[in-house]
């Protein structure tokens, strides 16, 4: 298994990364205030419906950003560059938190809407099963000390559990189906689709440009991992 | 459906928006601090 | 300063007997059965621990009765739930110790240093977990019996969906026990992996065998073993062949 050469951290990445931020920060901004004050309350759900201007980008994007986790990880298992490996341990980490907090936001979403913190609906416990699968991932680069297995195994896991996306999807929407016919509504009025993009774009952009400072970080955290020693003061030639 | 129409709610509307952007935001600081501590780090290594 | 070296005596060279031609090595298949024989007859030497991992689900039969209570109409409708949990709360065990030569006696080297592809030698031992999943199933359902007192009619389908699900867990069970067994936390490694992924093997296993005790007045009970049956179709070839990277040195 032969990893290459390490790449050196970008100095012009944290800019764009930065840059990237600010822009995200100020759509978030105008996206939220349209979706708060702007935008007419739904008819059957009022005013708790302004959570979706949140919540949808949010799904959109932690779906997004575990598919770029998906596709670091094969980059990872086939081509065998520590950059990849860095871009992985970034992903996983902005996946896990943005499906943790999509879970949150569905949860306090349903208490006011069905009553209950939790409503089984197919999606958001896809979301759930995720959100451990790939936490299980990140505990795992926990355990590894060797950084060539650490790659590998966690390339490995993430393709694994990706793959596993869908069937988890349609068995749990099978699943669940025999049971309820409430779920959280698709169909969104042409009033309304003005701030979910403002904010869908915020929040990739957000996404983005931390997913490249993390992803330096882990850089340097592998540069600083793989150091070499520093040489002995050694006994050259002759006898001890 | 439930049935009815759901009544005001804005405490959950507050609480969901709040919650997103001080997760985010507590994310994005603490990676900014990370590679503060890790830039901080490799420089003393070089001296 | 160097040693005064010695040029060495010449020796006549010895008459060697013609050294026989080198084996061919096996195929894959025959590598595969090897590995399967040699993973179920270490496991039969051990077999007092395949016992305790049959009386450990058995246990957790028995407490998860405790939850419910002795009403006998709720006991009756988690037999089918419960006797998955158990079986999956088992398969940890069973799959660690499937590893526990190769990492304890560092057999994993000596299984590399053989000509054998990793392909085989993981289809060899995710087809040994599945028997002895599948074994431990079998085992514990005369415990599910006298507990849970389920509707018996459908046992030899119930015993089918027995070898679907525990093919399913099997397969990224072997996989994943085979990292977990090269790292020290293993123990919490191993389950924090694979209960996630095969949500879907549980709630598929649990619906159909649930049916299957139950009563299926609408024969649902063959979709959800066509689920599990995707799933193996799935992640049996998926998992064979990522494990040539997973124990690579």
């Amino acid at each position: 298994m032969a990893f290459d050469a390490l790449p050196q951290p970008s100095v012009k990445a944290p800019k764009v990364a930065a840059g990237l931020i600010a822009a995200a920060v100020v759509l978030l901004g105008v996206g939220s205030y349209i979706g708060l004050f702007v935008a007419p309350p739904e008819h059957f759900m009022g005013e708790v419906q302004r959570i979706m201007y949140v919540h949808v980008p949010t799904a959109w994007n932690a779906m997004l950003a575990l598919t770029f986790a998906f596709v670091s990880a094969l980059f990872v298992a086939f081509k065998q560059d520590w950059k990849w490996d860095a871009r992985l341990e970034a992903w996983l980490e902005i996946g896990v938190v943005l499906s943790f907090l999509l879970c949150m936001q569905g949860s306090i979403w349903a208490k006011p809407t069905w009553g209950v913190w939790w409503d089984w609906d197919p999606r958001l416990t896809t979301t759930a099963v995720l959100c451990f699968a790939f936490v299980g991932i990140l505990a795992l680069r926990r355990f590894v000390e060797d950084p060539v297995k650490r790659a590998t195994w966690s390339a490995v896991a993430t393709i694994v559990a990706y793959v596993d996306v869908p069937i988890v999807y349609f068995s749990v929407k099978w699943w669940n189906s025999l049971h309820q016919t409430q779920s959280t509504p698709q169909t969104v009025s042409s009033a309304m689709v003005t701030p979910l993009r403002i904010n869908a774009f915020g929040i990739l952009f957000l996404m983005i440009g931390l997913a490249i400072l993390r992803s330096q970080l882990a850089r340097r955290k592998l540069a600083s991992e793989m150091a070499a020693p520093l040489p002995e003061t050694a006994n050259v030639g002759g006898v001890a | 459906m439930t049935g009815g129409i759901v009544v005001g709610g804005w405490e959950f509307v507050w609480a969901a928006y709040g919650l997103t952007f001080l997760a985010l935001g507590a994310f994005g600081t603490s990676i900014a601090l990370r590679l503060r501590a890790a830039k901080r780090q490799s420089a003393e290594e070089e001296r | 300063m160097s040693l005064p070296m010695r040029s060495p005596a010449p020796v006549a060279p010895v008459e060697h007997a013609p050294l026989p031609a080198p084996a061919p090595i096996a195929g894959p298949f025959a590598q595969l059965a090897a590995a399967f024989r040699k993973d179920l007859l270490l496991s039969w030497r051990s077999r007092a621990q395949a016992m305790a991992v049959v009386v450990f689900g058995a246990t957790a039969l028995l407490l998860l009765s405790f939850a419910v209570g002795p009403d006998a109409a709720s006991l009756r409708r988690f037999a089918g739930g419960f006797l998955w949990v158990a079986l999956l709360f088992s398969s940890t065990l069973a799959l660690a110790e499937s590893f526990r030569a190769e990492s304890e006696q560092k057999a994993m080297e000596g299984l590399l240093l053989l000509p054998a592809n990793p392909v085989s030698l993981y289809y060899g031992k995710a087809l040994a977990n599945w028997l002895q999943l599948l074994l431990v199933g079998v085992g514990l359902l005369p415990i599910l019996i006298v507990l849970y007192d389920p509707d018996l009619t459908r046992l030899p389908a119930l015993a089918g969906i027995l070898a679907l699900g525990s093919a399913a867990l099997s397969a990224p069970g072997t996989l994943y026990a085979g990292m977990a067994s090269q790292v020290r936390a293993q123990q919490v490694l191993l389950p924090l992996l694979l209960f996630p992924l095969v949500v879907p093997v549980l709630l598929a296993a649990v619906k159909a065998s649930s049916l299957l005790l139950l009563g299926d007045p609408m024969g649902q009970a063959g979709s959800w073993a066509l689920l599990l049956a995707a799933f193996n179709g799935i992640y049996w070839p998926l998992c064979g062949l990522l494990f040539s990277k997973v124990i690579e040195e």
